[in-house]
């Protein structure tokens, strides 16, 4: 009933179609192999191409990380080595609290005194539980030696890199619609606990609370202090990660020379190599596409 | 009757009693290949507690393994676990090929490996589409290419899902034959006298989930009760997605207007069916669609995504194909409404007796196993270096698997030696269905 269609197309040999109905068609084996074959594949349709340069930029947000938990760290070294006291301890944590502060009102658009108000809150409740909860954190790990404590640190604070969420923050603005995912939650709690196992090692209860309070401000804000500094201006956002990069590496060469060689090794990695192999490896990219694939809705799914 | 006789083992997890479009392909075309005199044996995994041989209509033995299905009917994938029984079994019924079925179904794969491993031919039918993104698709994509990478013949189901085997497995095209599916035209008859077009009816069966468009129908179903007030819908099926629908019927007072039957038993689809005029398909992906076949063969009149092998299934007037996207499903409703008065569902009914019928594909299947059986012996070295191409890590891997699963073979030989294994003495069926019915009532006998 459908043969007359192809027939007069041409007269000895009807042509092949690409249809299932009907049974074998006349003249064709059933592993027959047509020039269509495989016409409707689209390879590479989804692929962005990508500019060195800014992978180069995006890269410098890892950096900038990686240079806060370095300048975190040095700070627990140097109140262990009891160069810093608890003081100046305290002072560091106001000046950061001062001016975390000062920049999320700077960069943020809705300024309002209630939001202010409602931060200033939160933030006095959180340092009186800390206060209050200093003298357990201080027992908390005596029964476990100091070389337990470095080993376990140094993973956690791996643990927290790698999972670390570093396209956004976190802790969110109040508002925000995404919740954080489960990498991020782990990874902000991996550095909580690594602070923790520090604070446990120090010899008096205010030192404990100024070195919380100094972890705990660094891991929970400062993702989104910078956060928001790049979603004000991109340049201030480069200009302050290279300033945070110099002080850093200024600061590392003044406590171990190969360290300082580590860091900058690790920075030149991450900024330049990585880069680089990321634009190489996108020449292999074979992404393939065609009619077999899962039909893609063009609306959003409310559950 | 001078022509080759097969004996045939079709390995699949899913049979009867589990429904589904495999399990339907499965039965009948075993049925079919009795009929033209061959041997069929089908071996699956136990159901519940059914399980040991099992006899179906026409002397079909069922081999149910007693292997206890862990996730969404697959057995656990052991490897070697089932190595035993299944030479066994291919050696009692003295098996000269052996059949699979589906790229999900672990038994299946496990069975070929091990029919290869003996030195069976095997033929691989592949039942559904699959993408290249994610990781879900990359492991399963990696299991097909290590069981294709040694079949003797592949088939599929329409010519989309050849293209995505042969991409997914590397195949030389050549071994991947087009075989579709197939609908018994006797069971699904248009309705006696022809219903009025006062009321137009659109039916919808499937099951209510993601991959079957679910979230597609919540859009398009109040759009069309809109646009035509004389038109109702009936939905059958169950699925996570049914609370959305319940949802949609509710928001927009549409109770009286869309009918949700839930889960339909298979032998009552012909009595949904033939209660509409249209039958909508809002598949996302689809290798063949076998309630397109039974909603045509009712004589309804198909409004479908055009989504994998569904262009393939139907000649251009009896479908009418629509992009996965409301307003363009919704104006290919508005075209068939438009259409439904020219449409005879007695000559569809007829027209689709000519189109599909499972003899014929059980002939064309034929075909395929006497290519298999003329296919050369190969030894062990010669397919390990195949299995070898497969991949820089995977093909070692590969290798590896099969050397283990040869040593296990010969094991096995010096434990329980082939010519120990009692064979199956065949009965002869006769051909008409008063005969198959008195051997079938003595299989049960012996069976008891």
């Amino acid at each position: 009933m459908d043969t007359n269609i192809s027939g007069d197309s041409s007269p000895t040999r009807p042509k092949w179609r690409k249809v299932a109905y009907g049974g074998m068609q006349p003249g064709f084996d059933d592993n027959h192999t047509d020039e269509t074959f495989l016409e409707d594949m689209v390879m590479n349709a989804n692929v962005v191409k990508r500019n060195i340069l800014k992978v180069m930029q995006d890269s410098v947000s890892i950096s900038q990380y990686l240079c806060i938990v370095s300048l975190v760290v040095l700070v627990w070294t140097y109140t262990l080595r009891s160069t810093l006291n608890e003081n100046s301890l305290l002072l560091l944590d106001i000046s950061l609290l001062g001016s975390g502060f000062l920049i999320l009102l700077l960069t943020e658009e809705m300024l309002s005194l209630n939001l202010l108000l409602h931060y200033v809150l939160n933030v006095s409740f959180f340092t009186t539980g800390l206060y209050v909860l200093a003298p357990i954190y201080q027992t908390l790990t005596r029964s476990i030696s100091s070389d337990s404590i470095w080993a376990v640190t140094v993973s956690l604070l791996l643990l927290h890199l790698f999972l670390h969420d570093y396209s956004g923050s976190t802790i969110r603005a109040p508002g925000a619609l995404k919740n954080p995912n489960l990498t991020s939650c782990i990874s902000l709690n991996a550095s909580i606990v690594a602070s923790v196992f520090i604070a446990s090692r120090l010899p008096s209860r205010l030192h404990v609370f100024a070195i919380m309070l100094f972890s705990l401000q660094v891991f929970l804000f400062a993702p989104l202090v910078t956060y928001c500094i790049k979603k004000y201006s991109f340049r201030l956002h480069l200009l302050f990660s290279f300033g945070l990069m110099a002080v850093t590496l200024a600061f590392v060469y003044s406590l171990h020379c190969l360290l300082f060689v580590l860091l900058v090794g690790m920075l030149v990695f991450v900024n330049v190599v990585c880069p680089y192999w990321l634009i190489r490896i996108q020449e292999y990219k074979f992404e393939i596409n065609g009619p077999w694939d899962e039909a893609k809705l063009c609306f959003d799914i409310t559950d | 009757m001078a022509d080759l006789k097969h004996r045939i083992l079709m390995v699949s997890d899913f049979f009867y009693p589990n429904f589904g479009g495999v399990e339907n392909h499965i039965y009948y075309l075993s049925q079919c290949l009795l009929k033209l005199g061959h041997k069929v044996v089908v071996l699956t995994h136990a159901y519940g507690n059914r399980s040991g041989v099992r006899y179906m209509t026409g002397g079909l033995k069922v081999y149910y393994v007693p292997w206890q299905p862990f996730l969404m009917q697959n057995t656990l994938p052991t490897f070697y676990g089932t190595f035993p029984i299944i030479r066994t079994i291919l050696l009692r019924e003295k098996v000269s090929l052996v059949h699979g079925h589906q790229a999900f179904s672990t038994l299946c794969h496990e069975a070929l490996m091990h029919a290869r491993t003996m030195g069976y031919k095997v033929v691989f039918t592949d039942h559904s589409l699959y993408g290249f993104a994610d990781v879900g698709s990359i492991h399963m994509n990696k299991v097909l290419q290590f069981t294709l990478a040694d079949v003797t013949r592949a088939i599929c189901v329409s010519h989309t899902s050849k293209e995505n085997t042969v991409l997914r497995s590397g195949l030389p095209p050549g071994k991947v034959f087009v075989i579709p599916n197939a609908v018994d035209t006797a069971m699904f008859k248009p309705a006696p006298e022809r219903l009025g077009h006062n009321e137009i009816v659109i039916v919808v069966i499937s099951r209510l989930v993601y991959r079957k468009g679910a979230d597609l129908l919540v859009e398009v179903i109040p759009e069309v009760c809109r646009l035509y007030p004389n038109v109702r819908f009936i939905v059958g099926g169950d699925g996570p997605k049914r609370v959305r629908l319940e949802e949609m019927r509710e928001k927009h007072s549409l109770q009286d207007r869309v009918e949700m039957l839930g889960a339909v038993p298979h032998a009552s689809v012909r009595s949904v069916l033939i209660s509409g005029h249209i039958f909508l398909n809002s598949s996302l992906t689809e290798a063949f669609c076998i309630a397109i076949l039974e909603a045509a063969s009712c004589g309804l009149l198909t409004v479908s995504t055009r989504v994998g092998g569904v262009p393939e299934v139907l000649p251009d007037d009896m479908i009418v194909l629509a992009e996965p996207d409301p307003h363009d499903m919704v104006r290919a409703i508005k075209n068939a409404i438009s259409i439904l008065p020219k449409i005879d569902p007695q000559v569809m009914h007829d027209r689709m007796k000519g189109l599909y019928n499972w003899n014929d594909v059980a002939k064309r299947t034929e075909i395929v196993y006497n290519r298999a059986l003329k296919c050369s012996d190969q030894s062990l070295l010669e397919r390990l270096s195949r299995y070898l191409s497969c991949g820089a890590w995977a093909g070692k891997l590969f290798c590896l698997v099969m050397i283990i699963d040869f040593l296990l073979w010969r094991l096995l030989e010096l434990w329980q030696p082939a010519k120990d294994i009692e064979e199956v003495p065949d009965v002869v069926l006769p051909c008409d269905q008063d005969g198959e019915k008195i051997i079938q009532k003595i299989y049960n006998q012996v069976d008891h």
